[in-house]
């Protein structure tokens, strides 16, 4: 396949994740992250940042755990079929209207689950674009006007793929001094400092190779838009409006 | 302005607002066109930063007091921001892959151009004679991710050069590269100072290295003070010095000769009159590393191909080999953080890949290429309390032995501001203090100043010896083998190629022969102490 533009992936994210947003249906969202899914494993190339898209899945696992239980534990109750009940918390007065524990409907349950799948879709699909895009190439179609916008974006969307590596570095590290469960703590950080001097040293390079330096920027090879590029936004352009119709 | 000067610094200080010590104080120099000056100092003294200071990068980028005046080609540094100055001064950094801002070679080479505005059609021309120039051509289309530690750091070069710079500054551009790699690199550098009259400012530790190429050298003390003078001059009385300069001090020769061949020529008689030495056989003690057939394959490439070899008890043991090679997936897989295709590797018996807790720790230390990847603590106390915690060693004995590497350590250090051989010393004491039958140490001379890499082999050398322990090193430095190690072992392609005394294997390559043996040469003498030897017995 030839390589696509580089904006290609991150206009389809964004318009697929409006789709997701305006339906706000579980189902969508389920459909969106395996369709993300596929496309990263079977497009993305075998760089560093194509790990990203499997990290931001992780991510969004770890947060709609906490989403369900943070729902279920707190909130206005939703009348329906009882599950189980959790005895409630005594609050002092003043917090009327909270209530921590109590019965745990299936609808109450649904509905934690539901908000909380629409954010882990949010979030792996920023993340699949990431895997998708070269961050490389991002900052090359990146307006020159922007230039902070331009350097903050290189370093963050490479700043993802950076951070997988050295999480494993480390982690091998800690092993090897026989830690075997490294805390949170150990592990975070190096890693903070790690990804703090590569984002500084990169920051540092691209200053001292003149970026920004000319408001207009020539280009040595074109990027051209291709076909491809038009029917994967059209697709989504299509998707997020049949979505939108129907929803409404 | 004289006609051909080309960096000039007049009166310059330099202090960083959170530290009290001053980097330089009231610096002048001038360096002309088509010079090829060395900076030399230790760990920590500000090479970096001087050489930071030539295209604005200090004190625009990192903060800091500047006082005094910095010109390149008349244009004062202060004046203008690093990225006005980039078709005039190229930087190279210590770590090539971290200032790559693009995938591909040649968009690499391309990118500052783009960013001046360059057109397109000028654009093309001088990518190909960069190509050209460097002997790129035939990797124009790779991703640079997947180029060797040589070719990443000959792209670097390229893409500074292309934009017509009339100054080139290199920041330890051959200390993560192997002997051959590393010459290649400078004497592309070489060429271009006397082809294209290219100003060259470049910092280097391993003086061997470089010592050829330089016209003149800033000294930089640590004190805020710095000499610049012609190499002969400075290298009579520097403590940095590379091994031929010790070794004319150590002769007592009249003078010090720079290069193989002026030593060679002062030495006629020390070569015809000394005697052979004796070298001493250690008798080998228990298997401590045994590896069995190792194969290993990343991503279908072959990393290890049956590998098959044994360390003993109170051995050295160097590790070498080109980029590549498979040197680190050769380590990491006898510590067992790899999945083997076939083989077995053992440590004291036990399998590696069931190494886990307390009895890795007792078994083998490792010292992987960043030591901060070890530490994690707040301070140097901190990590030194955790250290005897593991271990289960009486409260401050980590610390006691980190005190004997080195001495002026303060326990309130943040690990992070330490200079990159305390930080070694660090990992080392923690790693020791769990006395690990087997210690593993991946590239630890990387960034090492003479004095510190001193203090590494006295250590090393006293751990293997007194303690009998064994001590399995991978590196590129020739002269550290020379001066620690009791045996090679030489990997290509994943395999062991040769494997035998050090003495052997190293003088049977010239580009991995250490300097004192390429001047001693017939005679079998790799280092200093080895040629007083000789001549006093």
């Amino acid at each position: 396949m030839k390589s696509l533009h580089p904006l290609t992936w991150w206009i389809w994210s964004l318009l697929v994740i409006c789709a997701v947003i305006s339906a706000n249906s579980s189902w969508l969202a389920g459909i969106s992250i395996a369709g993300a899914a596929i496309l990263v494993w079977r497009f993305a190339a075998d760089a560093p940042w194509a790990h990203s898209f499997w990290f931001s899945l992780k991510l969004g696992a770890f947060i709609l755990i906490i989403r369900t239980l943070v729902g279920i534990l707190i909130g206005v109750p939703i009348p329906g079929t009882k599950l189980f009940e959790l005895s409630i918390l005594p609050l002092p007065s003043w917090l009327a209207g909270i209530r921590i524990g109590g019965v745990v409907t299936q609808e109450r349950l649904l509905s934690s689950i539901h908000e909380g799948l629409i954010i882990v879709a949010v979030i792996s699909l920023f993340g699949a674009a990431v895997s998708l895009t070269s961050p490389h190439k991002l900052l090359r179609v990146t307006p020159i006007v922007i230039y902070e916008f331009g350097v903050a974006t290189v370093i963050a969307t490479s700043a993802l793929p950076n951070l997988v590596q050295s999480i494993s570095r480390i982690r091998r590290a800690r092993l090897l001094r026989g830690d075997e469960k490294p805390s949170w703590r150990s592990i975070a950080l190096p890693l903070l400092e790690d990804s703090l001097s590569r984002s500084l040293e990169l920051a540092a390079a691209m200053d001292s190779r003149g970026y920004g330096i000319s408001s207009k920027r020539s280009r040595y090879r074109p990027i051209p838009w291709r076909r491809p590029d038009s029917a994967i936004v059209l697709a989504a352009t299509l998707f997020f409006a049949i979505t939108w119709t129907v929803m409404k | 302005m004289d006609g051909d000067e080309m960096i000039n610094f007049s009166r310059v200080s330099l202090l960083y607002p959170t530290s009290t010590k001053t980097i330089l104080e009231d610096l002048s120099f001038e360096i002309a066109e088509g010079e090829m000056v060395l900076v030399i100092g230790s760990t920590g003294t500000g090479k970096s930063s001087l050489l930071r200071l030539i295209n604005g990068l200090v004190p625009h980028h990192t903060g800091g007091i500047l006082a005094g005046d910095i010109t390149v080609d008349g244009i004062s540094t202060q004046l203008v921001r690093p990225g006005e100055l980039a078709h005039l001064v190229g930087i190279v950094g210590q770590n090539p892959s971290q200032g790559f801002v693009t995938d591909i070679v040649e968009e690499e080479l391309a990118f500052g151009m783009e960013a001046l505005n360059i057109a397109p059609e000028v654009m093309r021309k001088r990518v190909e004679e960069i190509l050209d120039l460097l002997a790129l051509s035939h990797l124009r289309n790779r991703a640079i991710s997947t180029l060797s530690g040589g070719e990443q750091q000959r792209v670097a070069i390229g893409s500074a050069l292309v934009m017509n710079p009339k100054v080139l500054v290199l920041d330890e551009p051959t200390s993560a590269l192997d002997p051959i790699a590393a010459e290649e690199v400078l004497s592309i550098l070489h060429r271009l100072v006397h082809d294209l009259s290219l100003t060259i400012v470049i910092a280097e530790h391993r003086l061997e290295r470089v010592i050829g190429f330089a016209d003149r050298i800033i000294h930089i003390a640590g004190d805020g003070s710095a000499e610049i003078n012609l190499p002969e001059e400075i290298l009579k009385r520097s403590e940095i010095a590379p091994p031929i300069v010790h070794l004319a001090r150590a002769l007592g020769l009249s003078d010090v000769g720079l290069s193989v061949r002026d030593v060679r020529r002062m030495t006629e008689d020390i070569r015809n009159s000394g005697r052979d030495i004796e070298i001493e056989k250690i008798k080998p003690g228990a298997i401590t590393v045994n590896a069995q057939s190792l194969s290993l394959s990343y991503a279908g490439k072959k990393a290890l191909n049956g590998v098959t070899t044994q360390i003993y008890s109170g051995e050295i043991v160097a590790l070498m080999g080109r980029n590549g090679a498979g040197k680190s997936s050769l380590l990491t897989t006898l510590v067992g953080v790899n999945k083997l295709s076939t083989g077995t590797s053992e440590i004291c018996g036990v399998k590696s890949e069931d190494l886990k807790g307390k009895i890795r720790r007792e078994a083998v230390g490792f010292i992987p290429q960043e030591p901060s990847d070890l530490l994690y603590g707040q301070s140097v106390q901190g990590e030194c309390q955790q250290a005897d915690k593991d271990s289960q060693s009486s409260s401050g004995s980590t610390f006691a032995l980190l005190q004997r590497i080195v001495p002026s350590i303060n326990p309130q250090t943040h690990p992070r501001d330490l200079s990159e051989g305390q930080r070694l010393a660090l990992a080392l004491a923690i790693v020791l203090s769990a006395q690990p039958k087997v210690l593993i140490l991946d590239e630890p001379t990387r960034g090492l100043d003479y004095q510190s890499k001193a203090l590494l082999v006295g250590l090393l050398k006293n751990f293997a010896k007194e303690l009998n322990r064994s001590v399995l090193i991978a590196t590129h430095d020739v002269e550290l083998v020379a001066e620690l190690c009791d045996r090679v072992i030489f990997l290509a392609e994943g395999e062991i190629v040769a494997d035998g005394p050090t003495l052997e294997i190293l003088l049977s390559s010239p580009a991995f022969a250490p300097q004192v043996a390429k001047v001693m040469a017939p005679r079998k003498w790799l280092t200093v102490s080895d040629v007083l030897r000789a001549v006093a017995e």
